[in-house]
Protein backbone atom coordinates (compact mmCIF):
# COMPACT_ATOMS: atom_id res chain seq x y z
CA UNK A 1 0.00 0.00 0.00
CA UNK A 2 1.25 3.75 -0.71
CA UNK A 3 2.24 5.28 2.52
CA UNK A 4 0.96 8.27 0.96
CA UNK A 5 -2.85 7.00 0.17
CA UNK A 6 -2.72 6.91 3.73
CA UNK A 7 -2.41 10.52 4.47
CA UNK A 8 -4.53 11.37 2.06
CA UNK A 9 -7.70 9.71 3.12
CA UNK A 10 -6.40 11.10 6.58
CA UNK A 11 -6.51 14.22 4.35
CA UNK A 12 -9.75 13.99 3.15
CA UNK A 13 -11.58 13.17 6.37
CA UNK A 14 -10.14 16.43 7.63
CA UNK A 15 -10.73 18.55 4.64
CA UNK A 16 -14.32 17.05 3.49
CA UNK A 17 -16.53 18.26 6.90
CA UNK A 18 -14.82 21.54 6.83
CA UNK A 19 -15.28 22.15 3.26
CA UNK A 20 -19.43 21.14 3.91
CA UNK A 21 -19.03 23.46 6.85
CA UNK A 22 -18.04 26.61 4.89
CA UNK A 23 -20.49 25.96 1.99
CA UNK A 24 -23.24 26.11 4.59
CA UNK A 25 -21.67 28.92 6.52
CA UNK A 26 -20.96 30.78 2.86
CA UNK A 27 -24.81 30.12 2.41
CA UNK A 28 -25.96 31.45 5.44
CA UNK A 29 -23.81 34.55 5.13
CA UNK A 30 -24.96 36.01 1.81
CA UNK A 31 -28.96 34.96 2.81
CA UNK A 32 -28.17 37.40 5.51
CA UNK A 33 -26.36 39.90 3.09
CA UNK A 34 -29.38 39.82 0.47
CA UNK A 35 -32.03 40.05 2.87
CA UNK A 36 -30.37 43.23 4.64
CA UNK A 37 -30.10 44.63 1.06
CA UNK A 38 -31.97 47.37 -0.33
CA UNK A 39 -32.37 45.91 -3.81
CA UNK A 40 -34.82 48.29 -5.04
CA UNK A 41 -32.49 51.20 -3.20
CA UNK A 42 -29.47 49.94 -4.94
CA UNK A 43 -31.04 49.91 -8.50
CA UNK A 44 -32.31 53.37 -7.96
CA UNK A 45 -28.62 54.49 -7.16
CA UNK A 46 -27.77 52.76 -10.73
CA UNK A 47 -27.56 55.15 -13.21
CA UNK A 48 -29.23 53.08 -16.20
CA UNK A 49 -28.97 55.71 -18.50
CA UNK A 50 -25.10 55.14 -18.65
CA UNK A 51 -25.41 51.88 -18.96
CA UNK A 52 -27.43 51.45 -21.60
CA UNK A 53 -25.30 54.81 -23.38
CA UNK A 54 -22.96 51.93 -23.07
CA UNK A 55 -25.25 49.35 -25.14
CA UNK A 56 -24.51 48.84 -28.87
CA UNK A 57 -28.03 48.81 -29.70
CA UNK A 58 -27.35 48.38 -33.50
CA UNK A 59 -25.43 45.34 -32.32
CA UNK A 60 -28.04 44.12 -30.76
CA UNK A 61 -30.55 44.52 -33.01
CA UNK A 62 -28.74 43.33 -36.34
CA UNK A 63 -29.00 39.61 -34.53
CA UNK A 64 -32.84 40.15 -33.52
CA UNK A 65 -35.00 38.27 -36.43
CA UNK A 66 -37.65 41.14 -36.29
CA UNK A 67 -39.53 38.69 -39.04
CA UNK A 68 -39.29 36.00 -36.06
CA UNK A 69 -40.23 38.92 -34.02
CA UNK A 70 -43.36 40.07 -35.40
CA UNK A 71 -44.83 36.46 -36.15
CA UNK A 72 -45.12 36.52 -31.91
CA UNK A 73 -46.85 39.63 -32.01
CA UNK A 74 -50.35 39.71 -32.02
CA UNK A 75 -51.20 42.21 -34.18
CA UNK A 76 -54.49 42.26 -33.60
CA UNK A 77 -53.97 43.13 -29.91
CA UNK A 78 -51.63 45.70 -30.61
CA UNK A 79 -54.35 47.46 -33.23
CA UNK A 80 -57.12 47.15 -30.03
CA UNK A 81 -54.81 49.31 -28.21
CA UNK A 82 -53.98 51.81 -31.07
CA UNK A 83 -56.43 54.71 -31.01
CA UNK A 84 -56.14 55.44 -35.04
CA UNK A 85 -58.47 58.66 -34.47
CA UNK A 86 -55.94 60.09 -32.53
CA UNK A 87 -53.16 58.66 -35.01
CA UNK A 88 -55.21 60.50 -37.93
CA UNK A 89 -55.77 63.75 -35.79
CA UNK A 90 -51.65 63.78 -35.90
CA UNK A 91 -51.85 63.41 -39.94
CA UNK A 92 -51.45 66.08 -41.95
CA UNK A 93 -54.22 64.79 -44.49
CA UNK A 94 -53.75 68.21 -47.01
CA UNK A 95 -49.81 67.51 -47.39
CA UNK A 96 -50.74 63.80 -48.04
CA UNK A 97 -52.94 65.45 -50.83
CA UNK A 98 -50.63 67.41 -52.25
CA UNK A 99 -47.72 65.19 -52.78
CA UNK A 100 -50.28 62.82 -54.71
CA UNK A 101 -49.99 63.29 -58.79
CA UNK A 102 -53.60 63.06 -59.23
CA UNK A 103 -53.51 63.27 -62.83
CA UNK A 104 -50.89 60.59 -62.94
CA UNK A 105 -53.40 58.67 -60.61
CA UNK A 106 -55.89 59.14 -63.49
CA UNK A 107 -53.94 58.31 -66.11
CA UNK A 108 -53.10 54.87 -64.86
CA UNK A 109 -57.35 54.29 -64.48
CA UNK A 110 -58.39 52.15 -67.03
CA UNK A 111 -61.65 54.21 -67.73
CA UNK A 112 -63.27 51.09 -69.85
CA UNK A 113 -62.92 48.57 -67.03
CA UNK A 114 -63.94 50.88 -64.69
CA UNK A 115 -67.23 51.52 -66.61
CA UNK A 116 -67.75 47.65 -67.19
CA UNK A 117 -67.86 47.44 -63.00
CA UNK A 118 -72.03 46.81 -62.63
CA UNK A 119 -72.98 49.76 -60.45
CA UNK A 120 -70.77 52.55 -61.74
CA UNK A 121 -72.27 51.53 -65.51
CA UNK A 122 -75.51 51.78 -64.14
CA UNK A 123 -75.13 55.13 -62.49
CA UNK A 124 -74.00 56.77 -65.83
CA UNK A 125 -76.21 54.94 -67.89
CA UNK A 126 -79.38 56.28 -65.73
CA UNK A 127 -77.75 60.22 -66.70
CA UNK A 128 -77.51 59.61 -70.05
CA UNK A 129 -80.92 60.65 -70.96
CA UNK A 130 -82.25 57.18 -72.12
CA UNK A 131 -83.15 56.42 -75.73
CA UNK A 132 -83.05 59.77 -76.70
CA UNK A 133 -79.36 60.60 -75.73
CA UNK A 134 -77.91 57.70 -77.23
CA UNK A 135 -79.81 58.49 -80.27
CA UNK A 136 -78.22 62.03 -80.56
CA UNK A 137 -74.91 60.34 -79.43
CA UNK A 138 -74.91 58.03 -82.32
CA UNK A 139 -75.78 60.63 -84.81
CA UNK A 140 -73.13 63.28 -83.30
CA UNK A 141 -70.63 60.32 -83.35
CA UNK A 142 -71.43 59.64 -86.91
CA UNK A 143 -70.66 62.67 -87.99
CA UNK A 144 -67.95 63.63 -86.56
CA UNK A 145 -66.39 60.37 -87.80
CA UNK A 146 -67.17 61.26 -91.41
CA UNK A 147 -65.47 65.12 -90.51
CA UNK A 148 -62.52 63.41 -89.46
CA UNK A 149 -62.36 61.07 -92.94
CA UNK A 150 -63.02 63.90 -94.95
CA UNK A 151 -60.79 65.98 -93.36
CA UNK A 152 -58.14 63.02 -93.81
CA UNK A 153 -58.52 63.17 -97.58
CA UNK A 154 -58.55 67.04 -98.19
CA UNK A 155 -55.24 67.16 -96.12
CA UNK A 156 -53.79 63.73 -99.02
CA UNK A 157 -54.98 65.85 -101.51
CA UNK A 158 -53.24 69.31 -100.22
CA UNK A 159 -50.41 67.02 -99.29
CA UNK A 160 -50.48 69.15 -95.90
CA UNK A 161 -47.17 68.01 -93.89
CA UNK A 162 -47.56 70.38 -90.42
CA UNK A 163 -50.68 69.31 -89.05
CA UNK A 164 -54.02 71.42 -88.91
CA UNK A 165 -54.74 73.92 -85.58
CA UNK A 166 -57.18 71.50 -83.47
CA UNK A 167 -59.22 74.68 -82.16
CA UNK A 168 -59.10 78.38 -81.54
CA UNK A 169 -56.25 79.63 -79.17
CA UNK A 170 -58.80 80.63 -76.57
CA UNK A 171 -60.10 77.29 -76.51
CA UNK A 172 -56.81 75.35 -76.89
CA UNK A 173 -55.50 74.87 -72.78
CA UNK A 174 -59.08 73.81 -71.88
CA UNK A 175 -58.63 71.25 -74.61
CA UNK A 176 -54.95 70.27 -72.93
CA UNK A 177 -56.73 69.46 -70.07
CA UNK A 178 -58.60 67.29 -70.64
CA UNK B 1 -74.96 40.66 -82.11
CA UNK B 2 -72.09 43.01 -80.61
CA UNK B 3 -72.79 46.64 -80.86
CA UNK B 4 -69.56 48.64 -82.51
CA UNK B 5 -68.49 51.32 -80.37
CA UNK B 6 -68.66 54.83 -81.86
CA UNK B 7 -65.87 55.26 -83.97
CA UNK B 8 -64.76 58.44 -82.18
CA UNK B 9 -64.27 59.12 -78.45
CA UNK B 10 -60.86 58.19 -77.10
CA UNK B 11 -60.55 62.50 -76.58
CA UNK B 12 -62.94 65.08 -76.23
CA UNK B 13 -63.19 67.14 -79.36
CA UNK B 14 -64.89 70.07 -77.16
CA UNK B 15 -63.03 73.53 -78.63
CA UNK B 16 -62.07 71.53 -81.67
CA UNK B 17 -62.71 72.77 -85.11
CA UNK B 18 -66.25 71.54 -86.37
CA UNK B 19 -66.38 69.35 -90.09
CA UNK B 20 -67.96 69.59 -93.26
CA UNK B 21 -70.76 66.66 -92.67
CA UNK B 22 -71.57 68.15 -89.26
CA UNK B 23 -72.00 71.69 -90.32
CA UNK B 24 -74.07 70.35 -93.26
CA UNK B 25 -76.12 68.50 -91.04
CA UNK B 26 -76.98 70.94 -88.66
CA UNK B 27 -77.83 73.78 -91.66
CA UNK B 28 -79.92 71.12 -93.24
CA UNK B 29 -82.33 70.62 -89.84
CA UNK B 30 -82.11 74.84 -89.43
CA UNK B 31 -83.44 74.40 -92.80
CA UNK B 32 -86.61 72.13 -92.31
CA UNK B 33 -87.13 74.01 -88.85
CA UNK B 34 -86.92 77.62 -90.55
CA UNK B 35 -89.27 76.54 -93.28
CA UNK B 36 -91.65 74.62 -90.87
CA UNK B 37 -91.74 77.26 -88.42
CA UNK B 38 -92.30 79.76 -91.49
CA UNK B 39 -95.22 77.62 -92.77
CA UNK B 40 -96.84 77.22 -89.53
CA UNK B 41 -96.89 80.69 -89.40
CA UNK B 42 -98.31 81.49 -92.88
CA UNK B 43 -100.92 79.13 -91.76
CA UNK B 44 -102.01 80.93 -88.74
CA UNK B 45 -101.40 84.03 -90.17
CA UNK B 46 -104.14 82.75 -93.07
CA UNK B 47 -106.69 81.29 -90.01
CA UNK B 48 -106.74 84.59 -88.07
CA UNK B 49 -107.02 86.52 -91.18
CA UNK B 50 -110.14 84.08 -92.66
CA UNK B 51 -111.69 84.47 -88.84
CA UNK B 52 -111.68 88.13 -88.94
CA UNK B 53 -111.96 89.35 -92.75
CA UNK B 54 -114.12 86.36 -94.19
CA UNK B 55 -111.25 85.43 -96.71
CA UNK B 56 -108.87 83.44 -97.26
CA UNK B 57 -105.54 84.17 -98.08
CA UNK B 58 -103.39 81.96 -100.42
CA UNK B 59 -99.59 82.42 -99.84
CA UNK B 60 -98.14 81.82 -103.31
CA UNK B 61 -94.15 80.55 -103.39
CA UNK B 62 -93.87 83.07 -106.21
CA UNK B 63 -94.81 86.20 -104.55
CA UNK B 64 -92.04 88.85 -103.61
CA UNK B 65 -93.51 89.70 -100.71
CA UNK B 66 -93.33 85.92 -99.22
CA UNK B 67 -90.09 86.29 -100.40
CA UNK B 68 -88.85 88.94 -98.61
CA UNK B 69 -90.52 87.91 -95.73
CA UNK B 70 -89.35 84.43 -95.84
CA UNK B 71 -85.68 86.29 -96.39
CA UNK B 72 -86.56 88.64 -93.15
CA UNK B 73 -87.25 85.65 -91.36
CA UNK B 74 -84.36 83.13 -91.81
CA UNK B 75 -81.90 86.21 -91.41
CA UNK B 76 -84.02 86.90 -87.97
CA UNK B 77 -83.90 82.85 -87.32
CA UNK B 78 -80.05 82.75 -87.57
CA UNK B 79 -79.17 86.26 -86.62
CA UNK B 80 -81.30 86.04 -83.22
CA UNK B 81 -79.52 82.22 -82.86
CA UNK B 82 -76.58 83.22 -83.07
CA UNK B 83 -76.35 86.23 -81.28
CA UNK B 84 -78.02 85.39 -78.16
CA UNK B 85 -76.39 81.80 -77.61
CA UNK B 86 -74.09 81.46 -80.28
CA UNK B 87 -76.04 78.41 -82.25
CA UNK B 88 -79.26 77.19 -83.93
CA UNK B 89 -81.46 74.27 -83.44
CA UNK B 90 -79.39 72.33 -85.79
CA UNK B 91 -76.16 73.36 -84.12
CA UNK B 92 -77.45 72.52 -80.94
CA UNK B 93 -78.76 68.68 -82.03
CA UNK B 94 -74.91 68.48 -83.67
CA UNK B 95 -73.21 69.72 -80.75
CA UNK B 96 -71.86 73.01 -82.34
CA UNK B 97 -71.32 76.40 -81.50
CA UNK B 98 -70.19 79.82 -83.65
CA UNK B 99 -67.21 81.47 -81.41
CA UNK B 100 -65.32 84.24 -82.61
CA UNK B 101 -61.92 83.42 -84.29
CA UNK B 102 -59.68 83.42 -81.45
CA UNK B 103 -62.32 81.24 -79.76
CA UNK B 104 -64.09 84.09 -77.06
CA UNK B 105 -67.69 83.64 -77.32
CA UNK B 106 -69.68 85.60 -80.17
CA UNK B 107 -69.96 89.10 -79.58
CA UNK B 108 -73.81 89.49 -80.23
CA UNK B 109 -73.44 92.06 -83.38
CA UNK B 110 -70.51 89.59 -84.75
CA UNK B 111 -73.53 87.13 -84.99
CA UNK B 112 -75.51 89.85 -86.90
CA UNK B 113 -72.94 90.51 -89.45
CA UNK B 114 -72.55 86.61 -89.58
CA UNK B 115 -75.99 86.32 -90.48
CA UNK B 116 -76.11 89.02 -93.17
CA UNK B 117 -72.99 88.18 -95.09
CA UNK B 118 -74.42 84.30 -94.69
CA UNK B 119 -75.97 84.62 -97.96
CA UNK B 120 -72.63 85.59 -100.00
CA UNK B 121 -71.68 82.16 -99.32
CA UNK B 122 -73.87 80.96 -101.76
CA UNK B 123 -72.55 82.97 -104.73
CA UNK B 124 -70.99 81.10 -107.20
CA UNK B 125 -72.67 77.65 -106.75
CA UNK B 126 -71.49 78.07 -102.99
CA UNK B 127 -67.78 78.83 -103.54
CA UNK B 128 -67.58 80.32 -99.94
CA UNK B 129 -68.79 77.17 -98.27
CA UNK B 130 -65.21 75.84 -99.68
CA UNK B 131 -63.67 76.95 -96.85
CA UNK B 132 -64.91 74.90 -94.46
CA UNK B 133 -63.57 71.57 -96.21
CA UNK B 134 -59.65 73.07 -96.97
CA UNK B 135 -59.48 75.75 -95.07
CA UNK B 136 -57.02 75.20 -92.21
CA UNK B 137 -59.65 75.92 -89.74
CA UNK B 138 -62.37 74.79 -91.52
CA UNK B 139 -64.35 78.78 -91.96
CA UNK B 140 -66.30 79.35 -94.61
CA UNK B 141 -66.68 82.98 -96.49
CA UNK B 142 -69.30 84.28 -93.85
CA UNK B 143 -66.88 83.17 -90.83
CA UNK B 144 -64.35 85.09 -92.30
CA UNK B 145 -65.74 88.09 -92.90
CA UNK B 146 -67.38 87.84 -89.45
CA UNK B 147 -64.22 86.62 -87.57
CA UNK B 148 -66.00 83.62 -86.51
CA UNK B 149 -65.23 79.95 -85.92
CA UNK B 150 -67.45 76.85 -85.23
CA UNK B 151 -66.46 74.48 -82.98
CA UNK B 152 -67.81 71.11 -81.21
CA UNK B 153 -69.50 71.91 -77.82
CA UNK B 154 -70.27 67.41 -77.97
CA UNK B 155 -67.88 66.21 -75.93
CA UNK B 156 -67.08 62.67 -77.63
CA UNK B 157 -65.42 60.96 -74.64
CA UNK B 158 -68.05 61.69 -72.43
CA UNK B 159 -70.16 59.93 -75.10
CA UNK B 160 -67.92 56.91 -75.28
CA UNK B 161 -68.30 56.68 -71.62
CA UNK B 162 -71.70 56.47 -71.57
CA UNK B 163 -71.62 54.14 -74.39
CA UNK B 164 -69.51 52.01 -72.18
CA UNK B 165 -71.61 52.09 -69.24
CA UNK B 166 -75.05 51.32 -71.47
CA UNK B 167 -72.99 48.23 -73.04
CA UNK B 168 -72.02 47.41 -69.32
CA UNK B 169 -75.64 47.88 -68.07
CA UNK B 170 -76.74 44.76 -70.38
CA UNK B 171 -75.61 41.56 -67.88
CA UNK B 172 -76.20 38.50 -68.45
CA UNK B 173 -78.18 36.98 -65.45
CA UNK B 174 -79.07 33.43 -64.86
CA UNK B 175 -82.80 32.67 -65.34
CA UNK B 176 -84.55 29.74 -63.52
CA UNK B 177 -83.32 27.20 -66.03
CA UNK B 178 -80.28 27.94 -65.61
CA UNK B 179 -80.15 29.43 -69.38
CA UNK B 180 -78.65 33.38 -69.67
CA UNK B 181 -81.21 36.26 -70.49
CA UNK B 182 -80.07 39.90 -71.01
CA UNK B 183 -81.22 42.11 -68.31
CA UNK B 184 -80.75 45.99 -68.32
CA UNK B 185 -79.96 47.24 -64.94
CA UNK B 186 -81.45 50.25 -65.38
CA UNK B 187 -84.71 48.39 -65.72
CA UNK B 188 -84.31 46.91 -62.27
Amino acid sequence: MDPLDRLRSVGRRITDPAELIAQQVAERVIELLVGALDINGLAARVDLNAVLRRVDLDEILTRIDVNVLLKRVDMSILLDKIDMNAVLDRVDVGAVVDRVDFNDVVRRIDMDALVEQADLGAVIARSSGGAAGEALDLARSQAVGLDQFIDRWVRRMFRRKHPDPLAPPALLPARAEQ
Amino acid sequence: MSVRPPAVGMVSLVGHYAGSVSRFLAYAIDLVVGAGLFALALAATSFVAEVVTGHSINWNRSNIVVAIIFAAWQFFYFGYSWAASGRTVGMAILGLRVVQADGAGLDPWRGIVRALVFPLSFLFFGLGFLGILVQREHRALHDLIAGSAVVYTWDARAARLRFLAREAGIRLTPSTGGDAVPVRITDR
